[in-house]
């Protein structure tokens, strides 16, 4: 099977040939990949050198932590690749994102308030949770709205903030 | 002393525990629910619960505490860090239980937990502290805004009862000052119960140095080197090493700093281990800036470069002991660094993470010493800190040691949780650290998580096919679960209704 597969904006073609054997940028390679101590470290051996990572889903995407480094990876399937190039842009881009409560905590302050612009990075909302104020940032661009709850407000795990559309 | 209730949780818990073990006395754990298969619950020889799992229903409700004591005939309580550490309220129910407090006097909390009481103590003794109001305490708006001139800027608004940062302010001028001392107030009333503030100068480009004072009590005290602890992240420490390498070889500043931190502490009548806090500037100016009047999170780096078991110091000098050591005895052996590994994702804003510890891989070695309360099966709630474990190394120089923890760093293996290892790893490789050039600003204004430009990154290659095999793992495992689905019934089923047809 042929993949491509997005690496903070680069590209790299990877054909899986059979269980042992991949073709990377054109390149035939001999892998050994298994998972370590359940998901989600793996190991990879490549040709003969060895690696090890934590892969994480994401929206969408994989966070790959190797090395102290994190990487953001898109992996798609070569077809679907072509077919959503061709049928323009992506779902995620034109949908409203919510912000839910990574923990349980406390509403300390909402910074931006209902129908202002935000930019990418802004920080949307501060939650104490573990002794610590955090600061709750926007995934991309958009404008506030929707917003659930105010300060002061104890919020569960998972429960809708607020939302960016 | 046969037994001693450990009023703690997590990591401090067990390293307190291993003391008692080693000097043949009994344990006594406490526990909240959410602790019940904690480590320190597991190790102790006894473990009584305290309640739900909130702290305030638990860890700090100083009167079940002193009645598990009693029933379980302990004889000294040690407190640790945090919760009920501090608490000169408490230290002195001890003493009223005829409980021994592994911790010093309670007169001696009490002065040096209201910061301007411990200002003005200490300068009394001669100790410089950092210019501001002195030992004011509970000045009004209009006269901190007329001391703020004299004061200089900028400068900081801080907490008398304060710690941790909260009630802080800082000040670029005049005009912004009067809602920020409001604000201040405000935040230090609501952590604190009390909303008195006090001015400092701000001190830029500085050092957080501190020194580790160990006092019996037979008015020996003696300070066992510094620890440079200017690595954090709004005012919470990450990183400690010791020696300090802006000290470096200036071993006449280290004596004279120690002299004063053994000073400041005799000015107290302080008694057991405790930690003077220095604030440096680049000029190598030192002030006075706290005192903790207990066992700190960073103590293990000190007892790597000095051979210094530190809570089992503690206990001797609660059993009325001399202390063991003479300052003569004490020497700075290598270099030692202490990593604080915390739940905490550092590619999102450092956000906590709680969960099921899956898999925990401990590094080992030589030279590395891990001070851990969880394991495998263990979760991480969001009722306490986030600090999973401390990493420490040690080296015969600080190029050893920074080299040890790296290798540490890429061999933990913590799967269920987001850890701020990746951090640590980026501080190893970062030029600025290896140098020993950065101070309390450093984590903030200068150091970076973002990824910089990673263009023909070999390394962007692999993490690529790594997800990609990833994936196609994925992939056929949910194909292979669809064809399964074909025949949902098992063949003796099966060949039993075959069966029933063709009667």
């Amino acid at each position: 099977m042929k993949y491509v597969t997005t690496v903070n904006g680069n590209e790299f073609n990877i054909e899986i040939l059979d269980d042992r054997h991949i073709k990377l940028n054109g390149e035939t390679l001999e892998v050994d990949f298994v998972s370590v101590a359940d998901q989600p470290a793996f190991s990879l051996l490549l040709g003969g050198k060895s690696f090890e990572a934590y892969v994480y889903p994401e929206e969408g995407n994989l966070q790959v932590l190797m090395q102290g480094r994190s990487f953001s990876i898109i992996v798609e399937d070569e077809r679907e690749k072509r077919l959503s190039v061709a049928g323009g842009s992506t779902v995620s881009e034109s949908s409203e994102y919510l912000l839910r409560s990574p923990m349980p905590g406390l509403v300390i302050s909402l910074p931006v308030s209902e129908g202002q612009e935000v930019k990418k990075g802004d920080v949307l909302l501060i939650l104490e949770s573990m002794k610590m104020q955090n600061e709750l940032k926007s995934p991309r661009e958009g404008i506030l709205s929707r917003v659930k709850v105010k300060p002061g407000d104890n919020v569960e795990q998972r429960q809708i903030l607020l939302s960016v559309i | 002393m046969k037994k001693v209730l450990i009023a703690n949780r997590g990591e401090i818990a067990v390293r307190i525990i291993r003391a008692c073990r080693e000097l043949g006395i009994e344990t006594v754990a406490v526990y909240s629910d959410a602790d019940r298969q904690a480590l320190h619950v597991r190790y102790a020889d006894e473990a009584y619960k305290l309640g739900p799992s909130p702290s305030r229903e638990s860890y700090l409700r100083d009167d079940k505490i002193l009645e598990i004591a009693r029933k379980s005939g302990s004889q000294a309580i040690h407190p640790g860090y945090g919760f009920l550490a501090e608490r000169a309220d408490f230290a002195q129910a001890c003493l009223d239980e005829g409980l021994i407090f592994i911790g010093p006097k309670p007169s001696a909390i009490s002065a040096m937990g209201d910061k301007a009481i411990a200002r003005a103590t200490v300068s009394k003794a001669g100790v410089s502290v950092v210019p501001g109001t002195g030992g004011e305490g509970s000045l009004s708006n209009e006269e901190l805004l007329a001391v703020a001139e004299k004061v200089g800027f900028p400068l900081l608004i801080k907490a008398t009862a304060g710690g941790g940062g909260k009630g802080m302010r800082e000040v670029k001028s005049i005009d912004e000052m009067p809602d920020l001392i409001n604000s201040a107030r405000r935040e230090a009333e609501s952590s604190f119960g009390d909303g008195n503030v006090y001015l400092e100068k701000l001190v830029e480009g500085a050092h957080h140095i501190e020194f580790q004072i160990l006092a019996d009590q037979f008015g020996n005290v003696i300070h066992l080197g510094e620890r440079e602890c200017s690595l954090q992240r709004r005012h919470q420490k990450l990183l400690e090493e010791t020696p300090s390498p802006f000290i470096g070889d200036d071993q006449d500043l280290r004596k004279t700093m120690g002299d004063v931190a053994v000073k400041a502490a005799m000015a107290v009548d302080y008694v057991n281990a405790g930690t003077i806090e220095f604030l440096v500037d680049k000029e190598k100016n030192y002030y006075f800036l706290e005192m903790n009047t207990r066992l700190q999170v960073e103590h293990p780096i000190t007892e790597m470069v000095t051979g210094i078991d530190i809570v089992k110091e503690q206990i001797r000098i609660s059993r009325g002991r001399q202390l063991s050591y003479t300052q003569d005895d004490i020497n700075q052996n290598g270099s030692a660094l202490e990593c604080r590994i915390n739940a905490e994702d550092p590619f999102n804003s450092f956000l906590p993470s709680t969960g099921l510890i899956s898999h925990s891989n401990l590094p080992t070695g030589p030279g590395i010493r891990v001070d851990t309360g969880v394991y495998p099966g263990f979760e991480i709630t969001s009722y306490y800190d986030p600090l999973i474990s401390k990493l420490i190394a040690w080296g015969e120089n600080r190029a050893q040691s920074i080299s040890r923890m790296s290798r540490a760093l890429e061999e933990y293996r913590i799967a269920g949780v987001r850890t701020n290892i990746p951090f640590h790893q980026r501080m190893m490789e970062s030029s600025h650290f290896m140098s020993g050039q950065y101070d309390t600003r450093f984590v903030e204004e200068k150091f970076s998580m973002d990824e910089e430009e990673l263009t023909n990154d070999s390394k962007a290659e692999i993490a690529a096919v790594i997800a990609t095999l990833m994936t196609h793992q994925r992939y056929k495992l949910s194909s292979q679960f669809i064809k399964r689905g074909e025949r949902d019934t098992s063949n003796w089923k099966w060949v039993g209704r075959w069966e029933r047809m063709h009667r």
